[in-house]
Order: structure tokens, then C-alpha cells, then sequence
């Protein structure tokens, strides 16, 4: 059981994959960051193009219909994730606290408002001033509300969209004929809003893109399949998801996913994985501490510990569900793919999901990272956990911090926990008792 | 004839214990100040006089507890949810539930029959029903920490104490103070409420006999009793219950060293 230390001195963990520390494996993470530098540098010229901005959620998101009508897209929450990692966002948070938000209200939503209030510019560039809101998904009811507050403070419209939750493996007809009919009361506010004309044939073109996109993608996450797994599916796909979730509908994002992919099979024929020596195989639930999110890493490469699938890169979409969009079925497979969103789905339906990929990737236990500023998407993880644990016999760890505010991360009580939680696995492998249905 | 140690560096207190063929020969216990690698050596050598042995006859030692990265000289650093397990199940071998309450931290590990961790769930960033917690209303009471248990064993009407904070409760104490409470009642209040919150937590890993009560607050016998009181258990109690992480780093060492051969 336990890390042999010698002389005490605590292991460094062992260089992953995406590092470059080896030279290997760079040339999906720089293209990534390229990506994101031309995405912000896309940002901070659209007014001078002459480009309306649309700003829209994630989950279920409706990028290809606003692009079809020449809008640049922003994502605050990937804003607000983008300000976390580079340990900006506690400014905007404080700001915002400042501003009357109070201490319990979502990190995004404060990051959010303080980075506008603040002129908004982020370490990676400027974020334009909104013309349109799209509350692409009315799951989470703060999310209106924060939307409704930036249509205050900027004067910019806000459309909102009624999403039905999902309760089956697949959407209910009625629930699809709803989500088209909002959808084409969207498309002809956007006619208005632009003075252009609907065309189809753009939509579907866009589409196209995004189903490349989304195929490349579901291949990349399907290899951590793979024993040993080439691919880090939580740490390293927090940056491949960028593409995916921003560039979506674009030639970007699928080729993108095409070179990423290549290198995929690289590291399987060199044998050049995220964890040298993979010992755990972990699934991962909830949204990252990117506040500590090289921190929160180190502490499951120690252990040799390595996600072979994760739930949150596919809050962008559950493409590997068969939620993808189709060019011959617009409007359906959009309603579809929103209704199909994660964020969007019960918690009979998560835990359905969760349990199919522990399965599926051969996992050894799961690891879930509920998140305080959201209660909406953490509240049932406690009962997961149990439910892992005691219908499924999974071992399952639950810890808590947040995705944006750092305060909320303590790394002496999150290394104890996770170390314990390796420890007890270590005991439970040796003493042959790990569970039967778990990856060996 | 092996003998080994068990350092634990916990937030209020250094605790060493050493082994010898299961038994505990020496051991230590002393405050933690800022110089944590100087109180691990400390604690170290203080059990090393207490046993009368000499450095050079340990042969494996093991470091447990928050300061565990800060102590130099051993081999092995080990969680103290580990070492709890290992340590209550060599004494009570009938443990199947830990409740450890230290200064600054409340942990509840599920055991199996093996002393294997099955589950464990911790307190929050937040030092309410931990052994600070009773330091601060201790001295808000004007009493010595290590009063107030027998005081509180006095109670005839406790109250009750609803505060979660710990900063809180202290005003909450006092509020009841200038309401003209006693303060055995007051004192039994504060028991019953962490007694409430470690039910809580226990629930969490699911309550089953035996139960096993670690850590400093385990010293205290009023807190002993609120708690038997609120699971409706017997409770394990232990004179060694303070050392009990570091006696289980001990024995952890015995293991590696038997494997090593040494």
C-alpha cells in the first residue's frame, strides 16, 4: 500500500503526455493553443469586421444555426474557465462580490460580470460587447438570470430557449416537435435581427463541419478504451475539448481532431502514454478545479492513476451517445443534440451513463469533483457516490472545491483524500478484493 | 525482534510510537510548532528515550499526518486515514468504523475485518466539531480544554447549540452566558452538537458496529459519552486513542519491514 518515498522526499510526478517535456505528443497541444489564440484574437476584431456576437451557453448550445447567420460565438463559461486556469479569475469574483453578488453565487456568473465590469479583457485578449443573448438551455435557472443581467447591463436582446429535461436513453417525438418549433421561431428572430434571409443550405454546410468535428472527436475519446489508455480523458481533454466546444461547425474544429487523432496512433505504436506506468484506471465525474488544475492532476499521476473517460468533456455534447448533428436532418438533430446534453439529462439517466462507461473503459473506480458554485449540476453526486458504491461496487471518492473560485481549493485536505482514496485501492488490489466488474 | 516507528504530524500535536513485535515500546507526544521538521525529530527522539533505544535499532519508520512530507527521516509516508484503520483494528479487532476527531480535522473510515479502508469521508474546509471547536468555546467559558469534560458530565439541563461555525458558536457560548446558562449545561450543548455532526458524518459511510473513537477529543469523557448517546452504540475508547495514527504508521512499518526482510 502507499508511495515508497525515499528519505521522504514526495515524488515528483512522472511527465505525461501533452507536456512536451519528451518532445513527443506536442503537436495536438500546440495546435490547440493556437486555436485558442486565434479564437480570441477572432474576438477582438468582430466589431471591426462588421461581425455580430452572439454569447451562448454550452450545454445543448445552437452555435450552427447562429453561425449560418455570420455570428462570432462566445462562450463565457469557457471565458470564465480560460480566466481560471490562468489564475484571473479571483479578480473578477472579488469584483463582483464587490458589485453586491454574493458569496455563494456561480463562479462563472461572477467572473463573468466582474470581467465585463472590468472592461473585459482576459489574459488571452478582449471579449467583445454582446448583440444577442442565447440562453441555449434553461436546466440551470441561474443561468437565465445571469443572462438577464448581462441583457441589462448591455442593452442587448436575450432570447431564451425552454429545453424539456430528459428522462429516457432518447427524446420524447413531443419533446423534438417542441425544440423545432422554438427553433424556428429563433430562426426568424435572427432574420429579423440581421435583415438576411434563412438559408438552408449554409446550415446544412455548417453542419457538415460540425459532424466531422464530432466524429474525430468521439474516435479521440473512444481510445481510452485502449489498456493501456493513450489518451488522458479528463486532464488532457479539458484542452481538446476547446475545438469541439468553441469551433464547432468550422473546418478548425475537424482538423483539429484529425491531427489529434493521428496522434493517438503515434502513441500507441510508440507506446508513449499520459501515465508511463498506468496502474489505476479512473473515471472521472463533475467539472475540474481549474484554479489548481495542474495540482489536482499531479495528485492522480502520483498514484500512476490515469482517466480513462470522463463525463464533463461531453458537457459540450453527448456525440458518443449517438446525440450528432446531421446535415440531412437539420432542425431534428439539433433539437436532439440539445435535448441530449448532459447538463440536461437525470440523474437516473447519469448514473445509466456512468456506469455503461465503467464498463465500457474497464475503470477501477471513479472519482467525482462536485463544484460549490453549482448546485444544479452537483447536487445528486453524493448520492451517486453511494450508488457507485454500494449497487455497483465501484470504488467511488467524492471531494469538493470549485471550477472558478480558488479560495474554495485546498490542497492539503484534497492531496489527503485522493492519496487515501489510492491507497485503500492499492490495499483492496493486493488483497484481491477490488471489484470483479472493475477494470483489471 | 523488529523494531519500528510511527511518526504522526497532525495540525495541534506530533505523535511518535514505537513497535516491537506488535507492542508499543515507546512513544511521544508534544505541540506542533512552526518548525515542523524540528517537532517530527523531536517527537522522534522523545519516544527513542522513552523506550530506551537508540536511533540506529529502528528499522523502518513511517510518517503519517498532514506534516507527513516534513519529516526527514523516514521511509514511507502513509495517509492517517490508513494508519487510524490499521492502528484501531490492532486494538479493537472488532472496529468496522473510525471516528477520528483531531484539531482541526473529523474523518469516519469504514473498516474491514482485515483493518482494510473501505470508505472514509472527512469534515469540510471548516473547523466546526473538531477538537479547535472546543478549544475556542473552552475559552470562551474560561475553562481549560482539558476541564471540560468531567464539567460537562454535570449538566442538568443542556443546552442547545445550533451553530455550525466555529467562530459562531463562541458567540453563541457567550450569548448563552449572558442569558445566565450554566456553564455545564453550556458545555454539554457543545458536546451534543459535534456528537450530532460526527453521526452525520458517519452516516455517510454507513454506521456499524464496532465503533471506534480516535484522536485527542477522544480524551475527553464528556464527548466520549454525548457521543455513545447520539449513535445509540457502544464506543471504543482507548488510553493509546491519541497515538492511534501513529501506532498505526508503526505497525504499517513492521509490515514493510517483515516484506523488505529486514
Amino acid at each position: 500500500m502507499s508511495e515508497t518515498v525515499p528519505r521522504n522526499t514526495a515524488p515528483s510526478p512522472p511527465r505525461a503526455a501533452g507536456e512536451g517535456s519528451r518532445g513527443f505528443l506536442e503537436e495536438g497541444r500546440k495546435l490547440q493553443r493556437d486555436l485558442v489564440e486565434e479564437y480570441y484574437r477572432n474576438l477582438a476584431t468582430a466589431k471591426e469586421r462588421g461581425q455580430p456576437v452572439a454569447y451562448m451557453l454550452v450545454g445543448g448550445n445552437l452555435t450552427e444555426i447562429v453561425r449560418s447567420f455570420g455570428y462570432e460565438v462566445v462562450f463565457p463559461e469557457i471565458i470564465g474557465l480560460n480566466c481560471a486556469i490562468k489564475h484571473a479569475s479571483l479578480d473578477n469574483i472579488v469584483h463582483a462580490e464587490s458589485m453586491g453578488y454574493g458569496l455563494d453565487v456561480c463562479g462563472y456568473v461572477k467572473n463573468d460580470i466582474g470581467l465585463q465590469d472590468l472592461g473585459g479583457s482576459t489574459p488571452f485578449g478582449k471579449v467583445p460587447r454582446p448583440d444577442l443573448l442565447v440562453c441555449s438551455f434553461s436546466g440551470c435557472y441561474i443561468y437565465v438570470k445571469w443572462w438577464e443581467a448581462l441583457a441589462e447591463s448591455y442593452g442587448a436582446p436575450m432570447t431564451t430557449f425552454d429545453v424539456p429535461y430528459m428522462r429516457s436513453d432518447r427524446p420524447w417525438r413531443e419533446d423534438v416537435d417542441y425544440m423545432v418549433s422554438q427553433l424556428w421561431e429563433f430562426v426568424h428572430y435572427l432574420e429579423k435581427a440581421t435583415d438576411h434571409s434563412f438559408d438552408m443550405d449554409a446550415l446544412r454546410k455548417v453542419l457538415a463541419e460540425s459532424r466531422r468535428a464530432e466524429e474525430g472527436w468521439v474516435k479521440w475519446l473512444d481510445a481510452g478504451r485502449l489498456r493501456p489508455s493513450p489518451i488522458e480523458a479528463y486532464f488532457e481533454a479539458i484542452f481538446y475539448m476547446f475545438p469541439i466546444n468553441v469551433l464547432r461547425g468550422t473546418a478548425r474544429a475537424g482538423d483539429f481532431y484529425d491531427v489529434v487523432n493521428a496522434e493517438v496512433e503515434r502513441r500507441v505504436r510508440d507506446g508513449t502514454n499520459p501515465v508511463p506506468e498506468e496502474k489505476f484506471r479512473v473515471l472521472v465525474e463533475g467539472v475540474p478545479p481549474y484554479t489548481h488544475y495542474r495540482t489536482f492532476w499531479d495528485y492522480f499521476r502520483r498514484w500512476g492513476a490515469v482517466s480513462v473517460v470522463a463525463t464533463y468533456p461531453k458537457v459540450g455534447g453527448l456525440f458518443d451517445r449517438g446525440f450528432l448533428h446531421d446535415p440531412s436532418r437539420p432542425f431534428e438533430s439539433i433539437a436532439e443534440y440539445s435535448l441530449g446534453a448532459y447538463v440536461n439529462q437525470s440523474w437516473e439517466q447519469r448514473r445509466r451513463i456512468i456506469a455503461d462507461y465503467v464498463d465500457q473503459y474497464s475503470a477501477d473506480a471513479v472519482v467525482i469533483h462536485g463544484i460549490k458554485s453549482c448546485r444544479s449540476f452537483t447536487a445528486g453526486q453524493g448520492d451517486l457516490r453511494d450508488w457507485l458504491i454500494h449497487e455497483r461496487n465501484v470504488p467511488t471518492l467524492y471531494v469538493e472545491s470549485d471550477h472558478e473560485d480558488p479560495r474554495y481549493f485546498s490542497p492539503a485536505q484534497m492531496r489527503n483524500r485522493l492519496d487515501a482514496f489510492f491507497e485503500a485501492l492499492e490495499q483492496r488490489r493486493a488483497a484481491g478484493s477490488l471489484a470483479p466488474g472493475a477494470g483489471r | 525482534m523488529t523494531l519500528t516507528g510511527g511518526v504522526d504530524i497532525g495540525s495541534t500535536t506530533a505523535k511518535c510510537v514505537l513497535v516491537e513485535d506488535g507492542r508499543v515500546v515507546g512513544k511521544s507526544l508534544a505541540p506542533v510548532g512552526v518548525d515542523i521538521v524540528r517537532d517530527a525529530d523531536h517527537a522522534f527522539d522523545e519516544a527513542l528515550l522513552d523506550a530506551h533505544r537508540g536511533r540506529e535499532e529502528v528499522a523502518f519508520i513511517v510518517g503519517t499526518g498532514y506534516g507527513r512530507f516534513k519529516i526527514r527521516f523516514g521511509q514511507l509516508v502513509v495517509t492517517e486515514i490508513s494508519c487510524h484503520a490499521r492502528g484501531a483494528s490492532h486494538l479493537f479487532p472488532g472496529t468496522r468504523l473510525v471516528l477520528d476527531i483531531g484539531g482541526q480535522d473529523t474523518k469516519v473510515i469504514r473498516v474491514s475485518e482485515r483493518g482494510e479502508v473501505e470508505d472514509f469521508a472527512m469534515n469540510d474546509k471548516c473547523a466546526a466539531g473538531t477538537g479547535r471547536f472546543l478549544d475556542v468555546c473552552a475559552n470562551a467559558l474560561g475553562f481549560d480544554v482539558a476541564e471540560i469534560g468531567p464539567v460537562s458530565l454535570t449538566a442538568r439541563r443542556p443546552v442547545k447549540v445550533t451553530s455550525t461555525c466555529t467562530v459562531f458558536a463562541e458567540s453563541e457560548v457567550t450569548s448563552h452566558l449572558s442569558r445566565g446558562k450554566e456553564p455545564p449545561d453550556i458545555l454539554a450543548g457543545l458536546h451534543a452538537s459535534i456528537a450530532s455532526r460526527s453521526l452525520s458524518l458517519m452516516q455517510r459511510v454507513g454506521v456499524v458496529p464496532e465503533v471506534t473513537f480516535t484522536g485527542g477529543v477522544s480524551r475527553n469523557e464528556g464527548m466520549v459519552r454525548a457521543l455513545a448517546q447520539r449513535v445509540g452504540l457502544p464506543v471504543n475508547v482507548s488510553p493509546l486513542s491519541q497515538f492511534i495514527g501513529a501506532l498505526g504508521a508503526a505497525l504499517l512499518g513492521q509490515e514493510r519491514a517483515a516484506g523488505a526482510g529486514a
